[in-house]
């Protein structure tokens, strides 16, 4: 494939004007990450607009999970993994020690990789998230289930079987559970990490056709290793290379004029 | 590549010849592995068969002269003319056991499984894990020994006086918890039971617990689950059918120890509303009893094995229902 013919595909799914700018959302500072002994994250400057879609792309190993996985403390789970920096949900401290998890992630959902519904019924899958937060009855549970269920594009494919297990569910249609789920609970910002990479073309299609739908209510940052895929859905794109960000832009002009040389050469397939 | 050529040609020349020999050895082989599983697999019924079949035989006279009353009869005379033996006082010595041991070793048992795996510091891991294995490994003499001498003792001198003061007049738990305390108890060869049967539901919970995917926890955690609700929410459900295989185990154990039961339950026939009161086994009562039986006296103990074998069957049957309910309740 040659550079132009790459462009111009791409370029050819964005937006030609770009949204204006947004108010920030999450605010990253200096922010570094250690594994242990090894420098993960080195220095990372960048601001998530309030309601866009921020993707971040780069070649395996980079540090871009490492980064969605600061934004909900998720690193949190596993010892010896620190951050150091400033990160900033609004107001809030999000690195701050004695800050309250379980309410920064209800803030701040995450859809995975695989899809991952929790072993029980469909309806439950959904208001099991409810549940933890809200006391509500029978009756207006089944109203957020549904309106959770059509937020991820799955109503019409399930109303019939809300009693069938999630897992009997196909890839696809787990991936949209789980981003319903995640929606039910009313979250500032979502993460969603690689989320097509284990969908089939058809079921990405939708999965991004949602993702655009709910950048109208929520701030969204994605991971991707399809580069096709970042300039579909994203506002702003963030090449990161080896821990560092190399460059942060409109998605529109990283995927068509970027200023470094290396953004250049990952985008146009020479490497990575 | 000619030359590659050349030799490949050779050496199918040379091929079907040595092929089939070799094939030869190799389906003698699998002939002969073959019958030796399905022997294995076979003599398994047998035996089977073959234990249910002799204990028929060997409780046949007893069955005959007691019938279905057997099981509903209270008095165990053998030394009577003709001797009287009923067996209730032995099957509920059993349930009751076994039932107090596993309300007692479940949630313990699952508790330090849920404690090695989601909340433990690494240092501490490996020792506890060492220490669950070895109790698993204490031979079941020693810990009716210790239950006689040392857990006996306690209970009766301090936990049995303070339950006994604490539910005097309460209606159903005062006859529960009623006097006087003793060394010999239901109450305590259940405790011994639940030590026992421990290790086994930790074990398997661990394991399996191990088996859940570490992104399905992060997904959990994500929504911001606690770890309590992480582990009853995801955890457990996620595993239901390994952790229930294990409480199967363990109650089978439970329902079939013998020699620590034997020790200090008391060998008393005679049902009594409180769990302090000594009471029998199956087991312990034909452990018991069976060295100086003759005659009907040992049919009636060949009897109340048959009985064990029974009840742990439909015990087991039992769980397996419970567990297909279950499954269809979650929707699989």
């Amino acid at each position: 494939m040659t550079e132009l013919s790459v462009s111009t595909t791409v370029a050819s799914h964005v937006p030609q004007v770009p949204l204006p700018e947004a108010p920030p959302k999450v605010t990253v500072r200096n922010l570094n990450f250690y594994y242990g002994e090894h420098h993960a994250l080195k220095n990372i400057n960048l601001t998530l607009g309030t309601n866009r879609v921020t993707a971040f792309i780069g070649p395996s190993g980079c540090g871009k999970s490492t980064l969605l996985r600061i934004f909900n403390r998720m690193y949190d789970l596993y010892p010896g993994q620190r951050a150091v920096g400033q990160l900033m949900l609004d107001q809030t401290n999000i690195l701050d020690p004695k800050l309250d998890l379980n309410l920064l992630r209800a803030r701040v959902g995450m859809v995975f990789q695989k899809p991952t519904p929790f072993p029980m019924t469909i309806y439950e899958n959904i208001a099991f998230g409810i549940r933890l937060y809200e006391k509500i009855s029978k009756s207006e549970m089944d109203d957020r289930v549904e309106k959770a269920l059509r937020g991820g594009a799955l109503w019409n494919e399930v109303k019939d079987k809300l009693n069938a297990s999630g897992l009997s569910l196909s890839g696809g249609q787990q991936q949209r559970l789980c981003i319903a789920r995640t929606v039910a609970v009313r979250p500032e910002v979502i993460l969603f990490d690689e989320p097509c990479s284990a969908l089939d073309p058809i079921s990405t299609a939708k999965v991004e056709e949602l993702i655009q739908e709910l950048s109208e209510d929520y701030t969204i940052a994605i991971v991707t290793h399809n580069m096709q895929q970042a300039a579909r859905v994203s506002d702003k794109t963030a090449f990161m290379y080896l821990g560092e960000l190399i460059e942060f832009d409109d998605t529109n002009k990283i995927f068509t004029s970027p200023s470094d040389r290396r953004t250049q050469d990952y985008i146009t397939g020479r490497f990575g | 590549m000619a030359d590659m050529a050349v030799q490949s040609d050779v050496m199918e020349a040379a091929g079907p010849y040595d092929r089939a020999k070799a094939l030869s050895a190799f389906k003698l082989g699998d002939l002969t592995f073959y019958w030796i599983t399905r022997i294995s697999a076979i003599s398994v019924l047998l035996i089977l068969g073959g234990i249910i079949l002799s204990l028929i035989a060997g409780a046949w006279p007893a069955m005959k002269e007691y019938g279905f009353a057997f099981l509903w009869t209270q008095r165990w005379a053998p030394s009577a003319d003709p001797p009287v033996l009923g067996a209730l006082g032995p099957i509920y010595g059993t349930l009751i056991t076994s039932v107090i041991a596993m309300m007692v070793a479940i949630p313990v048992g699952i508790g330090i499984a849920v404690f090695l795996t989601e909340l433990c510091p690494q240092m501490l891991r490996r020792p506890i894990g060492i220490a669950i294995e070895l109790l698993a490994g204490i031979p079941s003499i020693i810990y009716g020994m210790w239950g006689f001498f040392v857990l006996g003792p306690f209970l009766a001198n301090t936990f049995q006086p303070f339950m006994i003061r604490l539910f005097e007049g309460v209606p159903v738990l005062g006859a529960v918890f009623a006097g006087p305390p003793s060394y010999l108890s239901l109450f305590n060869a259940a405790l011994i039971l639940a030590i026992m049967v421990l290790p086994f539901i930790t074990a398997i919970s661990v394991d399996v617990f191990k088996t859940v995917p570490p992104v399905l926890k992060e997904a959990a955690y994500g929504m911001g689950c606690t770890t309590w609700e992480v582990v009853s929410n995801v955890v457990i459900p996620y595993t239901r059918v390994g952790v229930i295989g294990g409480i199967m185990l363990a109650l089978g154990r439970a329902l079939g120890e013998t020699m620590a039961v034997t020790f200090i339950i008391g060998n008393s026939f005679r049902i009594s509303s409180s769990i302090f009161a000594p009471g029998t086994t199956i087991s312990a009562a034909i452990a018991s009893e069976f060295a100086e039986s003759d005659g009907l006296h040992q049919s009636g103990l060949i009897l109340l094995g048959l009985l064990l074998f029974v009840l742990t069957f439909f015990v087991l049957a039992g769980a397996r229902l419970m567990l297909m309910r279950l499954e269809t309740k979650a929707g699989k």
